[in-house]
């Protein structure tokens, strides 16, 4: 699958060509535009009842669209996400990576979602209940609102609440104060997350929480 | 009259160098900064042939009533405009041709751009944008601007632009609404609903954020009025 992403960090977007017989995993509404050829099937995120989990737990829709080319020649498509921000790529080699609710936005058939109880600590530190497990080999595409920055983690590091976008398997969320109580409550910070173990972690430089809880005293 | 943008594609402005006697058309509300002896007029229409019909029709197409002039008399001078939203700017020099533009895109053009607002039609009502689009045609230069960043793709036979992400294309073009794929259940069930297709030869400028999607993602985090 060739592959492009531009628009900047401010605004990616990936354009795809897919040869034909070519499918690519899209989650919904994430088609900008395409040629006219390309086929679309929506298919049940894993099945009825993993579907609709994922959908009210996992922040992603209960849909999945498949694009197929069924011409015999190359054609394009655009795909983006809701909100402004970067978008990453990541090749998958027969391994598991976790993103956060929403973070998800297209790859190849040969990737597998899942969705896993991410436990009571991510809750807590507003990274959501759940987290989708990609596995399998094949192209993956993320983003956030914001830019994404990459972090090598080897033992412990601090995230602010609602700014982490994915992780590698080697890696275990713990939920902490960023100081005393006193800088906890007072400096802004409140509670972070404490990430462990050895492993890129990938951060979000915007949340979307942090816009609106600018925006609400306006109005 | 000269155009520079800047910033792209994150928080585009556009610097407006105009010479003695030229005058620039801009919307109302995007003039961020410009030279101190600049002259505004503010018409509902054409400089010199305003029409409150025509002001009217560009209210409802979502545009504002007034339009403003700039001319900086008899020295050069300068002009900076800004659009709201954070994205993307487009400038388009037009040679005797039609552009049909998204009437939320519009942001400023040479004199010589004759501007009206054209009906697609009820499908207009179905796609996303608003009912009424504006016709730009003469000859001369335009400034657009977008959501997002702006991606040109050139039409010849059909393509597929999904509801809310055009900006602009050219008037050689058609667009229906219709389904993604070959099949509406599966065009509705996969979220993409109804998109606009475009058949014939020439550019349509998509913008590659929706503003409707990101206040999807916003406002349910805004506290209730």
């Amino acid at each position: 699958m060739k592959s492009e992403i531009k628009g900047s960090q401010a605004f990616s977007y990936v354009e795809v060509e897919l040869a034909p017989d070519e499918v690519i995993v899209t989650e919904s509404d994430a088609m900008s535009s395409m040629d006219a050829d390309i086929e679309l099937k929506a298919r049940l995120n894993g099945g009825l009842f993993k579907g609709l989990l994922r959908k009210y737990l996992g922040g992603e829709s209960l849909f999945v669209n498949h694009f197929s080319n069924p011409t015999n020649t190359p054609k394009k498509m655009t795909i983006v996400q809701g909100t402004p921000g970067e978008i990453c790529h990541r090749k998958l080699d027969d391994e598991v990576y976790y993103l956060q609710p929403g973070a998800f936005i297209a790859c190849s058939p040969g990737i597998t979602l899942g969705l896993e109880f991410a436990g009571l600590v991510s809750f807590i530190s507003r990274e959501g209940l759940f987290r989708l497990k990609m596995s399998g080999s094949g192209d993956l595409y993320f983003g956030a609102y914001g830019a994404l920055l990459e972090r090598e983690v080897d033992g412990e590091y601090i995230v602010d609440s609602s700014h982490l976008v994915a992780y590698e398997p080697g890696i275990k969320l713990k939920l902490q104060l960023a100081g005393g109580i006193f800088s906890s409550l007072f400096g802004g910070e409140g509670l972070v997350t404490r990430v462990e173990g050895k492993g890129k972690i990938i951060i979000q430089s915007r949340s979307i929480t942090g816009l609106a809880g600018w925006l609400n005293p306006k109005f | 009259m000269k155009i520079e943008l800047v910033n792209r594609p994150g928080n585009t402005a556009a610097k407006v160098t105009l010479a003695a006697g030229e005058t620039c058309t801009a919307e109302a509300g995007a003039m961020i900064a410009m030279s101190g002896h600049m002259n505004i007029t503010t018409t509902t229409h054409k400089k010199g042939a305003g029409g409150i019909f025509k002001a009217a029709k560009r209210m409802l197409s979502g545009e504002s009533f007034f339009l403003n002039h700039f001319d900086p008399k008899d020295k050069e001078g300068e002009l900076w405009l800004g659009s709201s939203l954070a994205g993307d700017m487009l400038a388009l020099t037009l040679d005797n041709e039609n552009l049909i533009v998204q009437s939320g895109s519009f942001l400023a053009s040479e004199e010589s751009v004759d501007m009206d607002m054209g009906w697609q039609g009820f499908k207009s009502l179905l796609s996303g944008e608003s009912m009424f689009w504006l016709n730009l045609k003469g000859r001369g230069q335009v400034v657009l601007s977008s959501f997002g960043a702006i991606y040109p793709i050139e039409v010849d036979g059909d393509y597929i632009v999904d509801t809310g992400h055009i900006v602009a294309f050219n008037e050689t073009l058609d667009f229906t609404i219709t389904k993604a794929g070959s099949s509406w259940l599966q065009s509705f069930l996969g979220g993409e609903g109804l998109v606009c297709k475009f058949s014939g030869k020439g550019t349509v400028w998509c913008q590659s954020h929706n503003a409707n999607s990101f206040g999807h993602a916003l406002t349910p985090k805004l506290r209730k009025a």
